[in-house]
């Protein structure tokens, strides 16, 4: 009997929608086609197939439905699910819109979501997202719209995880090949596929939710930054990133365009390798902090569009960021100083590795940098090398250079998770401190926001003081917009047509 | 060494090509000893500066511009010029003796070694020379030897090709039956009395070879596989200054300038040499 009630009110309010749906297309003001450049092509159509957020979680979030989704100011926003809340330190309880479903019929309801958990979650077939959910210990459905997730431990940072895990069909997915073929449950649908050169996307009539706004949209590959640049400014495409930051002022000019820049959550920096000589020497460290003029790398480099990080490897959108900390200051006499008392043998040529076309012009932050360590005595050599090698030096083959040039963020935008990445232990540490590993250790043990936060406090204090890195800057995230549209930018890496509506 | 002259005076595009290779060469010889900036040091603050004329001599003049970095790009044009010379001419001589030798050596003794060799160097050919570039950098990792290395790799067949051919018929000369009908030894007869019948065309080929090898050498740095920054080299300007092209255009102008006049130069010097040594086109004339 309950099921039939339930049969009948999704069909109501599938109607419901349909109809809003139609009423909403037919508004002259929606039709509009957008283009939006991406920098490489799409790897693959699985979203539990990529970590990519910038890339093939951009274009798989217009088609696949999320629980949460992630606004451009960071603050997490009901999508599938309406509701979700901490039951205890160890269990999440979700709430999920009525009637939702996918294109072909197949309900977006609790089940849906368990299958989709059990599907990363496989330890005899892990994808490559699976680490995100090591902590789930298992799904509760309660009914279809209400579910509870149960951890191992506290994990805090789960409903923002969460706005990255997209939904597949489960009845679909076993005939279909999710990598190579879609099936809508969100705002568009995939129209055209033409691997390596573009997506084009249509709205999904079928849609539970607020109808899409534009009539198409088409993800473009525009490798080349000048090419991007020149794209937006003809007006080929409406929506650009990584532009360099002295490119701005230049597309403002254009009729056609705009273009600004937000603080990302990634941080720069130049990684040490403490498990090597002189690199375990703390006075060398903080030298080499002293040596860099950060303030001018951030207003000549990038036109002041960067912000110098205080010290810390967080930017002040995360959980955990610490206020007080102050950058080391510009120094060179206090670097040649405590060279000295170092006594570090400078004749010594150090490897600076620099994985190429990777971070917003940081070849030229790498020979800036290069530069100011040469004038306190510091010689190094700069060694390119790409990207994937790069990251098997430092992931895979855990040998890294004595110092590179990195970039990283954390997509739940939480102290858990950046500062880890520098936790003894962590294949990607390199440095290991025993106080800074009980302050992290300390931050995950609760998911009382005071508590955690006096830990994360403590750690930067100590990660400062230490200095395993030349804390740097956040690097800008730069966009260029065409006037058709209106767009804020966006400091993570999320690349969205739903984040733009129609300029007046 | 007259009559070299007063050839080359008669061929107007031979001259521009020597002309313009002879003032190249002393630019970088001079390098060290012209009061340029420092080609590796630059000054944030003066970063994508355009070219000027004004205050020329003054120490700090840009005659060219800076880069992304704040260098001076013509300080950076000559003493790239230097690498891309060095590396490029290593390279032929080195790809130019092993290629002289093989070619000798497969030319003169036939059989089985001639077989072995001209069977090497159709397979190197049927293999794209920048991909085989690419391998064996990326394998052995970016520095100069290796581009040296990898260049002259790519450089000797065509010298033992053409040497080879060369050697067929020189070897049933009669200086060379008789050379062999008092006794001489093989290797007495291949580097004594073939060699230096040889030495040119190997230098013809050696030219032409210089201007495809100057080309490989940027687009190896340009794919960032040749030297480190900051040290100058034209490909790697040009791959660095490309973010730049529609608002710095003289990031890359000056460096693509500088490719295509050192190839022009080259070529067109070559040519007439090529000219100049065959007897055919000498009597022609």
């Amino acid at each position: 009997m309950t099921i039939t009630t339930g049969k009948i009110t999704m069909t109501l309010s599938k109607l419901l929608t349909t109809t809003a749906a139609a009423t909403m297309m037919a508004l002259p003001a929606f039709a509009m086609d957008v283009t939006i450049a991406q920098t490489s092509a799409v790897n693959t159509l699985d979203p539990h197939g990529s970590a990519s957020v910038g890339l093939d979680l951009s274009v798989l979030s217009h088609i696949y439905p999320t629980l949460i989704l992630r606004a451009p100011d960071y603050s997490l926003q009901p999508s599938l699910a309406t509701d979700w809340e901490a039951v205890d330190d160890n269990t999440w309880k979700f709430t999920l819109t009525e009637g939702a479903t996918f294109a072909n019929g197949e309900p977006l309801d609790a089940e849906t979501v368990a299958w989709n958990i059990a599907r990363v979650t496989d330890a005899e077939n892990p994808k490559r997202i699976s680490s995100w959910f090591s902590q789930i210990d298992g799904v509760n459905v309660i009914s279809p719209t209400e579910f509870e997730i149960t951890t191992s431990s506290p994990y805090p940072a789960l409903p923002a995880q969460l706005s990255m895990f997209m939904l597949l069909p489960p009845e679909w997915a076993s005939e279909h090949d999710p990598v190579t073929e879609t099936m809508s449950g969100f705002k568009y649908q995939m129209t055209e596929y033409v691997p390596g050169d573009h997506i084009t996307l249509s709205p999904n009539p079928d849609f539970w939710g607020e109808a899409a706004q534009f009539d198409s949209v088409t993800f473009r590959v525009i490798p080349e930054t000048a090419s991007r640049v020149a794209a937006l400014m003809a007006g080929e495409v409406d929506l650009i990133n990584k532009v360099p930051a002295s490119e701005i002022a230049r597309i403002e000019e254009s009729p056609n365009a705009t273009a600004g820049a937000v603080d990302s959550t990634r941080s720069v920096f130049i990684k040490f390798n403490t498990e090597k000589a002189p690199l375990d020497n703390k006075a060398f460290r903080q030298a080499l902090n002293y040596a860099v003029d950060k303030e001018l790398i951030a207003d000549a480099l990038f036109d002041g569009l960067a912000t110098v990080s205080n010290c810390q490897v967080m930017t002040p959108d995360y959980f955990g960021y610490n206020p007080d900390l102050e950058a080391y200051p510009y120094d060179p006499e206090r670097a040649r100083e405590l060279l000295e008392e170092s006594g570090v043998d400078l004749s010594q040529t150090i490897e600076f590795e620099l994985p190429a076309a990777t971070y917003l012009q940081g070849e030229e932050v790498t020979q800036a940098v290069a530069q100011m360590f040469g004038d306190v005595g510091v010689k190094t050599e700069i060694q390119t090398m790409e990207f994937g090698a790069y990251l098997d030096k430092y992931r895979a083959a855990h040998d890294l250079g004595r110092l590179s040039l990195l970039g990283q963020a954390w997509a739940t935008i939480d102290a858990d998770g950046l500062l880890t990445l520098f936790k003894p232990g962590n294949q990607y540490s390199y440095w290991n401190d025993e106080a800074f590993d009980e302050q992290l250790v300390a931050g995950i043990a609760t998911t009382d926001p005071e508590e955690r936060e006096a830990a994360y406090k403590k750690a930067t204090e100590i990660m400062c003081e230490e200095a395993p890195v030349v804390f740097l800057y956040a690097q800008p995230a730069t966009f260029g917009a065409s006037t058709r549209v209106t767009y804020e930018g966006r400091g993570d890496d999320w690349l969205r047509a739903f984040d733009m509506s129609p300029a007046d | 060494m007259t009559h070299f002259l007063k050839d080359l005076s008669r061929s107007r595009a031979g001259l521009f090509g020597f002309v313009l290779l002879v003032v190249i060469v002393a630019l970088a010889l001079l390098a060290p000893l012209l009061d340029l900036p420092d080609p590796t040091r630059g000054d944030l603050r003066a970063r994508l500066a355009g070219p000027t004329w004004q205050g020329l001599f003054s120490p700090g003049a840009h005659p060219l511009g800076t880069d992304e970095v704040g260098r001076d790009i013509l300080s950076r044009l000559i003493h790239g010029s230097r690498m891309t010379l060095m590396v490029a001419s290593t390279a032929v001589v080195l790809g130019g003796i092993v290629g002289t030798v093989l070619g000798i050596l497969a030319g003169y003794k036939g059989g089985f070694i001639d077989r072995l060799l001209m069977r090497l160097v159709d397979i190197q050919l049927a293999i794209p020379l920048m991909l085989l570039a690419l391998l064996v950098v990326a394998a052995l990792g970016p520095s100069i030897r290796n581009v040296v290395l990898v260049l002259a790799l790519t450089s000797w067949i065509r010298y033992a090709r053409i040497i080879r051919a060369q050697v067929l018929s020189l070897r049933e000369r009669e200086f060379v039956q008789s050379a062999r009908a008092i006794g001489a030894s093989t290797a007495r007869i291949m580097f004594l009395h073939i060699l230096p019948n040889v030495l040119t065309p190997a230098l013809v080929v050696g030219t032409l070879e210089l201007a495809r090898v100057i080309i490989m050498d940027a687009a190896l740095s340009f794919l960032g596989l040749g030297v480190q920054p900051p040290t100058p080299s034209w490909g790697r300007m040009l791959a660095d200054g490309r973010v730049y092209l529609s608002s710095a255009w003289w990031t890359v102008t000056f460096p693509g300038l500088a490719i295509v006049l050192t190839v022009l130069s080259v070529n067109l010097f070559g040519d007439w040499l090529r000219d100049y040594f065959d007897p055919k086109t000498r009597s022609a004339k």
